[in-house]
């Protein structure tokens, strides 16, 4: 009894760890959603972006030109990877995302569009990358902590607590400074938050940057427990979309809970059911809650919906 | 209403009749007559998506689980029980267009976002069905050694190019129709549609479905052109690329997808001189047509045409 007792706990902790991942990309479609009423199809391509540029930090920048040691050249590359994903942000905000805006254009074209992106960015770092995977150390993947009967590696400790840190600060950028207010009305209302004198233009800008960055840091944090191609990220993407929609579209608390929920889900599928059903064990969920909750787990209220 | 075959829709059609009557002569490289059957299976799933999206307004991300349903039905009923090529298109067609109706009456309720997600799930639960269920579909080792319904590649083109037209022209016919009319009403404005008595989710299902239907059919021929099925034929960029012909084409028209499904089975191929670059160029291009052209290549045309008059 106990030994069960020990693997559901085992179980949940893995899942928790990997629900922390899907939450750090998530959460930034679900920014985007609520601020614009938009899909940005490209998102996930962020994160493999951020993996390549912690991958440079790492075994290139911080050990060979500034010389820092393992776990300091690991802890700088998040936030190259944080500068790398921003900095597309802006790129795909100016360049696809204000033009279609000013055109007024529906919620297909953008999707399209990003597509296109998407494509762009794959096969960008294919060309650059070349098609084998690339593997880079996190110190912190070697080291295991045990707590009772429960083991976690240190990177899985780390991933929860910059997911942990990185929530907090959005949740305190939003609700005490004034961009995160203006960032609210706009995705209240933009017409009218457009009128009170909201630059809806920078707050819709700001809102794909944060949402881009975040995208990228998760890179860091996936890249040294996967195998990395240029087409990592791609295959997150739709898991990322079920887990936006299972939280219900545009809402924060509801993409958290659904993100841990599906992390926990899969941690259990892969001990009982084996991997390879995980993303139908995962879609069958989604449909089921279409069909039973459409809304998402949170329903979508219009004024709380970043 | 004049006749079927008269005025510009005839002369249209006959037009249509000899480009595809030559195509196989002009470009008469056996590599160029397989871009060909490609294209022509193409041109039949961006028909079947722009039904769906572009005439009901449907944001639909799961066509190639359609596409795929068609290819394994058929396959493993001709592979493993002997059936008539002919007699399991059919029943291809059938499963096809049973599963979109089944989808879409679960996907009723939804719209936008959403519908596209729960298609997009469909599509990936699909995929996992054909990669893990090995007794029937063999998984990821794939079925070999499948055979085409016609001896050669030329005859393989008049025969989907010929559906094609076909399916162009039954298609058309139901689009100018009220039941055309009818589905544009739902696209533009659902509730006001159903304010004057037309019940959205029967015709959405019915476009859904028939949607499901064609592309099952274009399924038919994909493991015969190619020989051999695997999973990866199906998965879900295949949706988008579908979706990507039509958008550039200019969907909710009739002709904008074939153009579109005819130009992005070109591009990629007429790009192979850049080696690597090619497909950083088709992801440009994608987003460069929707960023300037956004009615797709038929309304960019038309405004051109009225800038000059």
């Amino acid at each position: 009894m106990t030994d069960l007792l020990a693997l559901v706990v085992q179980q949940s902790v893995n899942g928790i760890y990997l629900g922390c991942l899907y939450v750090m990309v998530a959460l930034g479609l679900t920014l985007i959603y609520g601020v614009l009423n938009q899909i940005n199809f490209a998102h996930a391509d962020f994160v493999t972006v951020g993996a390549f540029s912690a991958f440079f930090t790492v075994t290139r920048f911080a050990t060979k030109v500034l010389g820092i040691p393992d776990t300091g050249a690991y802890l700088l590359s998040l936030f190259s990877a944080l500068g790398a994903g921003a900095l597309l942000g802006w790129i795909v905000s100016a360049a696809v995302f204000a033009p279609l805006r000013r055109r007024g254009a529906d919620e297909l074209r953008p999707l399209i569009a990003t597509i296109g992106v998407s494509v762009l960015l794959e096969n960008g770092q294919l060309a650059l990358f070349g098609p084998i995977p690339y593997q880079f150390d996190s110190p912190l993947a070697r080291e295991t902590i045990r707590l009772g009967p429960i083991f976690f590696s240190g990177q899985s400790a780390l991933v929860v607590a910059v997911s942990v840190a990185a929530i907090a600060a959005l949740y305190a950028f939003m609700r005490f400074t004034f961009m995160g207010k203006a960032l609210r009305a706009v995705a209240q209302d933009r017409e009218t938050a457009g009128l009170m004198g909201i630059n809806e233009n920078l707050v819709i800008a700001l809102t794909i940057v944060i949402a881009s960055a975040l995208a990228g840091v998760a890179g860091a944090m996936l890249g040294p427990v996967v195998v990395l191609t240029p087409f990592t990220g791609a295959s997150l993407i739709v898991k990322a979309f079920a887990i936006v929609i299972i939280g219900g579209f545009g809402n924060m608390e509801g993409t958290i809970i659904a993100g841990l929920l599906v992390g926990i889900i899969e941690a259990f599928t892969v001990q009982y059911l084996g991997s390879g059903l995980i993303d139908l064990v995962v879609f069958a969920m989604l449909l089921l809650m279409l069909v039973v909750r459409p809304t998402g787990l949170i329903a979508e209220h219009k004024e709380e919906n970043v | 209403m004049t006749g079927v075959f008269t005025g510009k829709r005839g002369i249209a059609f006959l037009l249509a009749l000899i480009v595809i009557a030559a195509a196989p002569w002009l470009l008469n490289s056996a590599y160029w007559r397989g871009i060909l059957v490609l294209c022509a299976m193409n041109v039949l799933l961006a028909l079947s998506l722009n039904l769906v999206l572009g005439y009901t307004g449907q944001l639909n991300l799961g066509q190639s689980a359609f596409f795929g349903i068609g290819a394994y039905v058929s396959t493993i009923l001709i592979k493993t029980y002997g059936w008539n090529f002919w007699l399991a298109a059919l029943a291809a067609v059938a499963a096809a267009g049973l599963v979109g109706l089944a989808l879409a009456a679960f996907a009723a309720r939804l719209r936008g976002h959403y519908l596209a997600i729960a298609s997009l799930g469909f599509a990936v639960i699909t995929y996992q069905v054909l990669v893990n269920w090995e007794s029937v579909t063999q998984g990821v080792r794939g079925i070999y050694g499948i055979l085409p319904p016609v001896p050669n590649a030329v005859a393989l083109f008049y025969l989907v190019a010929g559906i094609g037209l076909l399916v162009y022209f039954l298609l058309d016919n139901l689009v100018h129709s009220p039941v055309g009319d009818t589905l544009r009403a739902i696209r533009e404005d659902e509730v006001s549609a159903a304010a004057l008595g037309v019940n959205g989710a029967v015709w959405k299902a019915f476009a859904f479905g028939l949607g499901a239907a064609i592309a099952g059919l274009a399924g038919c021929f994909y493991p015969g052109f190619v020989g051999t099925l695997v999973p990866d034929a199906f998965g879900i960029v295949e949706s988008f690329t579908m979706m990507a012909m039509v958008i550039v084409g200019g969907m909710g028209t009739m002709i904008g997808p074939v153009i579109g499904a005819v130009v992005l089975t070109f591009l990629p191929e007429l790009l192979r001189g850049f080696g690597e670059l090619r497909l950083m160029i088709y992801g440009v291009a994608l987003t460069l047509v929707v960023l300037f052209m956004p009615g797709g290549m038929v309304q960019a045309w038309i405004a051109f045409k009225n800038k000059l008059a």
